[in-house]
């Protein structure tokens, strides 16, 4: 069979080709009512809904409650008997599959593990992700867009947070689960997996690239200087410009805010960035301390 | 705004409907999967009870037609006609009167009867009653109201007595009137009854309630649900040839031995038998589960986990035939496989092998070992030609001393020694073991080498060496030592030498000093890489640098003990039940299927196919041979299976009772050593059975026969009873068999003053005897011996014996010739025989004619009288 | 008794039917809203609600879908636990014995398996919702922290069941899984700074996770036990704390623009 036919049909993927068709849809759903309340607001009208009054909930919400659990109910059945939930070989400790796939909503964190060491990929990444999110409401000062799909007013905040769902979330689960294969190698769908295959990526830390050894004490000063300048500019120079460009709205911001926000938003940037230097240079770590590699 | 929500409403109505109806229909389809879909084996069981009704119903049928067509049929009318004439009798009014009456007294008296048992209860109870407050208080009153209500117990139970009494005799007044009615209908109903119980068979049969059946075995957690669609496999009768409904095949041995109640089918038969929604998750033959289903003969490898010894059980013929295939080919030598360890090299000592061969001919068997002759048992490497070279460089260095001698093969042979050793040859029977010419070599199981081209092989003095004494060259060979004279050995030598040439070889012997120490160590790289040490002896390889100080001075070193230490191959200990996922099928990960079975038939076929840089050799195996060993190695598993169900071997058995093995001992031991009686005979448990079993020879031979025997051995059975074993399969015919002459007697073991025939006989006498085998026979003193050897005569005459037995020239071939028997046999041993032929020899044909003990005396006495006279 | 509304008089004229329904449904805005706060089902809602709410466009329904789901889980989780015992030996027959022995023990298990993918597709969907239309903002702020804890719990509860079934996958995903929280700075055997705490593999956090320094009876034990009765208790807390804080804050957000 079509190797890629074969990954899709696997029972539980399915539940992520059913994941991709409704988050599209959703998506799609979502901006286009952004889009269409953007422009009600350019042209000065109320956005969708603003102008609603009341209506009872006896009938009208609780009937739409009952449709949609029927609805449910009756998609929930009828892939429960179309798909059979697999069943693999008895838990044998001796025997490690290969790929050892984490459950699938977990992927993205195990695409992380190839970055980064498995105490940021698997502990202090986890966390951030749970403190940001929870943090949103309170970085987010924004009084506009409460209670409306629109993109206009709140173009960071979306950008930022589509960029986070889609690309470090989403994204890397379809990579794991479609695009991993055994020693989490890279296989296009229409490849077929091969057990023997063994790729060799020579790599090297960043301080390598410019010939010091990165264990030793220079390369030890390079990687601090480069990781903490990373973290302390990422703050100091986005502070300094928008300071100078919205001294408004960094008054009504906040030292504090704005440094939770720019250390949150920079650690979500520092992802895509170690990927580049991993893809693109070769560069395994940037900093090597007794203690722990970053 | 509200037609607005009407319409909305309206809408949402007709999803409503839709949703539901949809949720209804998929509930229905939820509802018949879990009847019907899921439980494919309510159809095979619905199935199978209606061919068995089928059956059933016409078993009735034929009972009911031979029944109708018998003389019962008719009895059966005359007595319902009886029957009929009875009852009209008793329902005539005169005797009707007489009847109520008398049993509407009955009535009376048994209704007062049940009433007084009642009271009895009550007084009982009240007596017991009081008789607890007795106990607690001691009053008097309630003592005497004890004995106020033992009075009345005794009087209600007076009572009883004479009620019963009464009702007895108005009951023996009843009977006659309907005693008559009731033998008849006896007598109909024991007629009707085959009848009524055939019957009844069909509606219990039809009664059997469609379910999972299973066979649950708690400590191992097992669920075997098979016989839930396999319904009739341990029925008494076949129902139904067509699967599943078939008889379990040759249940008797299989079944009988290992009740399904409480081994269930899978710890032979594996698949999953748990499963019950589809044939293919019952068989096993789906992913992610590794245990696919094994049939016919597969089964047999199953035996393997339980049985410690195959090698006699019944039904495990199969596999017991291919776990030789293990030894042949030596496959412990180099895997660690269980059970297998105790056995030598496969493979001859190659310390010595320089003196031995000559160098092109090693080269050439290196090369390919088939080239010499087509039966070789050592693999092909694949070796390049200078590989090849290097490794004999260096057996050849190992061995030391310089050849000797120059070139035999270009002397003229001595045609008179040639002929003399040609007599040899055939008088000591070399070619029961040995195959010259495709000839020869009946005696498969010592895999003694083809002699076809030995001159090109051997050298003359080697080949003299080996044959004075084997054991010299090779401690452990199963080559006997023939007791020759040198005169004898030269000739025999001279014979091989000359007959047995391949005038295109050619010969050439290196000197150690000739040899370049970088091919020896390319050499010794290379024996190590394949480990050439795990077949062949090479053990203690580090001291001949001693015997070459030459190379010694060239940094030459040889192998060490503990660089020979690890077996070289995979642990095959539970190859059978080893993870799918950790075969490794390389290259042939999509050619193949990816199944256990598979790969073992694959790595047998092409031991370097799955990828680059595997080491195991060729065998060359046939695909019988590869199915057969594939078989064997399916069944070395690790599975969890409780030691109760645990057969050891006999060995095994012995061991942990703390039985040493049998051990030969004195004289005889170093007899045994030297001449290999256990080549062909099985001696208490030891040795092959290619010749009689002599675990009791002195309790069955005579001493006399066995001295001339021995001295001059003669054709016994014309046509031995096992023939299968002698290879007739591989076409070649059962020649006359007999033993070769080993010369016994006319060399001394060391410095005894018996000859060594003493030696054989004295343990014979000592040691292979039984108290199962009587010395003498009972004596018939009421009959005359000649009358006695008459009536036995005719018992022999009379049972056939002679189509099996041959006496002079006449008579089957089948069991040994009896002309001699006589002077050949005790009669303690013929007496025994002839209760039970099976007591000595499990598979023996001859069959149990049930004599009793009388004939047999007499058999036996008759049979004492066969004798023919020494030559 | 020969008209059926008779019959229908009857019925609700009974004694029984009125205890059960206290009073008549007359369509009259007061029997409307008596419908909801006399409903102990209903009265999660407030009596009238906006119009967007009961649009699918603006909420999608995924709240409520997951709620459904959550439902669906705990009713097939329950009658599933009847069949099975958190042991090594037996809890991998016991789920083979699902499909091969027990009544709609099929059905059951594909229920709750897709049934809990589902749930964690809808309530990520769900989370991105309630961003792209900015309801966490004032005055929602706390109850969109509830909601990322819930969704953290619904990841949690999923990853708990995953070992029941003791099967190769769940086995190593767990192992993958809790591999992790050896790595976890200062508390993990094989994470940063450890060393200064003498944390070793036997007093760290994965072992606390899995009850033993490997995937065995005892993290088998744990993993039931969480996936049973310790997260879904914390959920269906949360859970309410979710609900309440909705109608207290206003029900479903609706459109504040800044005029």
């Amino acid at each position: 069979m079509n190797p890629f036919i074969e990954i899709i049909t696997q029972p539980d993927n399915i539940a992520i080709v059913i994941m991709i068709i409704m988050v599209t849809f959703f998506t799609l759903w979502a901006f286009q009512q952004a889009f269409e309340n953007d422009r009600l607001i350019a042209a000065g009208k109320p956005v969708d809904g603003e102008n609603e009054g009341l209506v009872d909930t006896f009938k009208p919400l609780v009937r739409i409650e009952l449709i949609i659990a029927l609805a449910v109910m009756v998609f929930l059945t009828f892939w429960s008997i179309v798909v059979d939930a697999p069943l693999e070989e008895i838990a044998n400790p001796t025997l490690t599959p290969n790929p050892a796939k984490a459950p699938w909503y977990f992927l993205g964190l195990q695409e992380l593990l190839v970055y980064f060491d498995p105490w940021l990929a698997g502990v202090v990444l986890p966390t951030l992700i749970i403190v940001g999110l929870i943090a949103i409401p309170y970085i987010d000062i924004n009084p506009k867009g409460n209670g409306y799909y629109c993109f206009n007013d709140r173009k960071f905040a979306v950008i930022t947070f589509s960029f986070g769902f889609f690309i470090l979330w989403l994204l890397l689960i379809v990579i794991g689960v479609f695009f991993r294969g055994p020693g989490w190698l890279w296989y296009w769908p229409w490849q077929e997996w091969d057990h023997a295959r063994v790729v060799f990526e020579p790599t090297r830390d960043l301080s390598n690239v410019f010939g010091i050894d990165s264990r030793s004490l220079p390369g030890f000063i390079i990687g601090a200087i480069v990781v903490n300048g990373y973290l302390i500019g990422g703050m100091i120079l986005p502070y300094r410009y928008l300071k100078d460009k919205m001294p408004e709205f960094m008054k009504q911001f906040g030292l504090i805010r704005y440094l939770v926000t720019a250390s949150l938003f920079i650690t979500m940037m520092a992802i895509p960035v170690k990927m580049v230097l991993w893809l693109v240079f070769h560069i395994k770590y940037i900093w090597i301390t007794p203690w722990f590699n970053v | 705004m509200t037609t607005e929500n009407k319409n909305n409403s309206s809408y949402r109505v007709y999803l409503f409907v839709f949703f539901s109806v949809l949720l209804f229909i998929l509930t229905l389809w939820v509802v018949w999967n879990d009847e019907f879909g899921l439980r494919p084996w309510k159809k095979y069981q619905n199935e199978y009870k209606s061919l068995k009704h089928a059956q059933l119903e016409k078993d009735y049928q034929k009972a009911q037609n031979d029944f109708t067509k018998s003389g019962d049929s008719r009895t059966l009318a005359r007595l319902e006609a009886q029957l009929k004439k009875a009852q009209d009798q008793f329902n005539s009014s005169e005797v009707q009167q007489k009847y109520r009456k008398l049993s509407t007294q009955w009535a009376d008296v048994h209704a007062e009867a049940a009433r007084n048992q009642k009271e009895l209860q009550t007084a009982r109870g009240l007596y017991l009653e009081t008789e607890y407050y007795f106990t607690k208080t001691q009053k008097a009153g309630y003592k005497k109201k004890m004995d106020d209500l033992q009075k009345r117990i005794d009087a209600v139970s007076s009572k009883a007595s004479s009620l019963q009494k009464q009702e007895e005799s108005l009951k023996a007044s009843l009977a006659p009137f309907t005693s008559g009615i009731a033998d008849i209908q006896a007598e109909i109903e024991k007629m009707k009854s085959p009848l009524e119980e055939k019957k009844e068979r069909i509606a219990t049969s039809d009664k059997v309630p469609v379910e999972i059946k299973q066979v649950y075995i708690r400590d191992v957690d097992k669920a075997d649900r098979c016989q839930s669609c396999h319904i009739g496999i341990d029925g008494s009768r076949q129902i139904s040839t067509k699967q599943p409904f078939t008889r379990h095949p040759a249940s008797f041995v299989f079944l009988k031995n290992h009740d399904p109640e409480k081994f269930g089918c899978t710890f032979c038969h594996r698949g999953q038998g748990r499963a019950t929604t589809s044939v293919e998750k019952a068989h096993g033959n789906v992913k992610h589960w590794d245990e696919p289903m094994l049939e016919g003969d597969m089964t047999q490898t199953s035996c393997l986990s339980c049985h410690g010894d195959v090698k006699h059980l019944r039904g495990a013929e199969h596999i017991a035939k291919n776990t030789e295939l293990v030894r042949k080919y030596g496959c412990y030598s180099c895997h660690k496989i269980p059970g297998y360890d105790g056995f030598g090299d496969v493979g001859p000592v190659l310390t010595e092998v320089g003196t031995k061969v000559n160098y092109t001919w090693a080269v050439n068997w290196l090369l390919d070992p088939k080239n010499y002759f087509a039966t070789a048992r050592m693999p092909k490497f694949y070796f390049k030609q200078d590989e090849a070279e290097a490794i004999a460089d260096y057996l050849f260095s190992m061995s030391g001393t310089t050849r000797h001698d120059a070139d035999y093969s270009a002397d003229t042979p001595d045609e008179k020694l040639v002929e003399q050793g040609r007599s040899l040859w055939s008088q000591a029977r070399c070619n029961l073991c040995h195959m010259t010419n495709g000839k020869g070599g009946n005696n498969v199981k010592v895999y003694a080498p083809d002699l076809s081209k030995v001159g090109s092989k051997a050298n003359k003095e080697w080949l003299f060496k080996w044959i004075k004494d084997p054991n010299a060259y090779f401690p452990g060979t199963k080559m006997p030592r023939f007791r020759f004279t040198d005169e004898e050995i030269k000739a025999l030598v001279e014979y091989l030498v000359s007959e047995y040439q391949d005038d295109e070889a050619e010969m050439k012997y290196p000197t150690p000093s000739e040899i370049s120490s970088a091919s020896i160590k390319k050499g010794k790289d290379l024996i190590l890489k394949y480990g050439c040490y795990g077949c062949h002896k090479l053990q203690g390889m580090e001291e001949m640098v001693q015997v070459a100080p030459s190379l010694m001075s060239q940094g030459v070193t040889f192998l060490k003990g503990e660089e020979m230490r690890e077996k070289i191959g995979a642990e095959l200990t539970s190859i059978g039940s080893k993870p799918i996922d950790m075969l490794d099928f390389g290259k042939l990960q999509k050619a193949i299927p990816n199944d256990r079975l598979s790969y073992i038939k694959q790595k047998l076929r092409d031991p370097r196919g799955y990828r680059l840089g595997l080491r195991m050799p060729d065998f060359r195996l046939s695909e019988t041979e590869i199915n057969g060993l594939a078989s064997v190695l399916y069944g070395f598993t690790d599975n969890n299976i409780p030691s109760r169900f645990m057969v050891p071997s006999r060995q095994e058995l012995d061991k942990i009772a703390g039985v040493p093995s049998y051990k030969f001992t004195g004289d005889f031991a170093k007899i045994i050593n030297d001449v290999k009686c256990t080549n062909c005979h099985t001696i208490k448990g030891i040795g092959a059975d290619y010749a009689p079993d002599l675990s009791v020879a002195g309790s069955k031979l005579q001493e006399s026969w066995i001295r001339n025997f021995l001295a001059n051995p003669d054709v016994i059975r014309p046509l031995l009873q096992q023939m299968p074993k002698l290879g007739l399969t591989s076409g070649r015919a059962p020649a006359k068999i007999t033993m070769p002459k080993f010369n016994l007697g006319i060399q001394n073991v060391e410095d005894t003053n018996k000859s060594d025939v003493d030696v054989v006989l004295n343990y014979f006498q000592q040691e292979l005897v039984t108290p199962d085998i009587p010395k003498e026979i009972p004596v018939i003193t009421t009959l005359a011996i000649e009358e006695q050897i008459a009536k036995g005569k005719e018992l022999y005459d009379q049972k056939g014996c002679r189509s099996c037995h041959q006496l002079g020239n006449d008579g089957g071939a089948l069991g040994p010739n009896l002309s001699n028997v006589g002077n050949r046999l005790k009669a303690g041993f013929i007496f025994k025989h002839l209760e039970n032929a099976r007591k000595f020899k499990p598979d023996i044909v001859e069959p149990n004619y049930g004599f009793s003990e009388r004939e047999r005396i007499y058999l036996t006495n008759y049979l004492m009288t066969l004798k023919l006279n020494a030559k | 008794m020969k008209n059926p509304t008779d019959i229908k008089e009857k019925v609700r004229k009974n004694l029984i039917w009125k205890s059960v329904f206290r009073r008549d449904y007359r369509n009259t805005v007061r029997d409307r809203a008596q419908a909801i706060f006399g409903n102990i089902f209903l009265h999660l809602h407030p009596v009238q609600v906006r119009e967007g709410a009961v649009k699918l466009r603006f909420t999608w329904g995924m709240g409520g879908i997951t709620f459904f789901a959550f439902i669906i889980l705990v009713i097939t989780g329950v009658v599933l636990m009847f069949y099975y015992h958190p042991s090594i030996d037996q809890a991998y027959s016991d789920i083979k014995d699902l499909e091969f022995q027990v009544p709609f023990g099929v059905i059951l298990r594909n229920l709750h398996r897709w049934g809990a993918h589902f749930m964690v597709i809808v309530v990520m969907i769900h989370m991105f919702r309630v961003f792209m239309t900015g309801s966490y903002k004032a005055p929602r702020q706390f109850n969109w922290g509830i909601g990322v804890i819930l969704l953290v719990l619904t990841f949690l509860l999923s990853f708990t069941g995953y070992l029941t079934p003791w099967d190769q996958l769940g086995f190593w995903a767990i192992t993958v899984g809790t591999n992790m929280g050896a790595a976890t700075p200062l508390l993990g055997y094989q994470g940063p700074f450890s060393e200064f705490l003498h944390i070793t593999p036997f007093n760290d956090v994965r072992f606390a996770l899995l009850g033993g320094s490997r995937v065995a009876d005892n993290a088998l034990l744990r993993a039931y036990i969480w996936h049973c009765v310790a997260i879904p208790l914390v959920s269906v807390i949360l859970m309410f704390v979710h609900f309440w804080r909705v109608r207290k804050d206003g029900g479903i957000s609706k459109p504040q623009t800044q005029k």
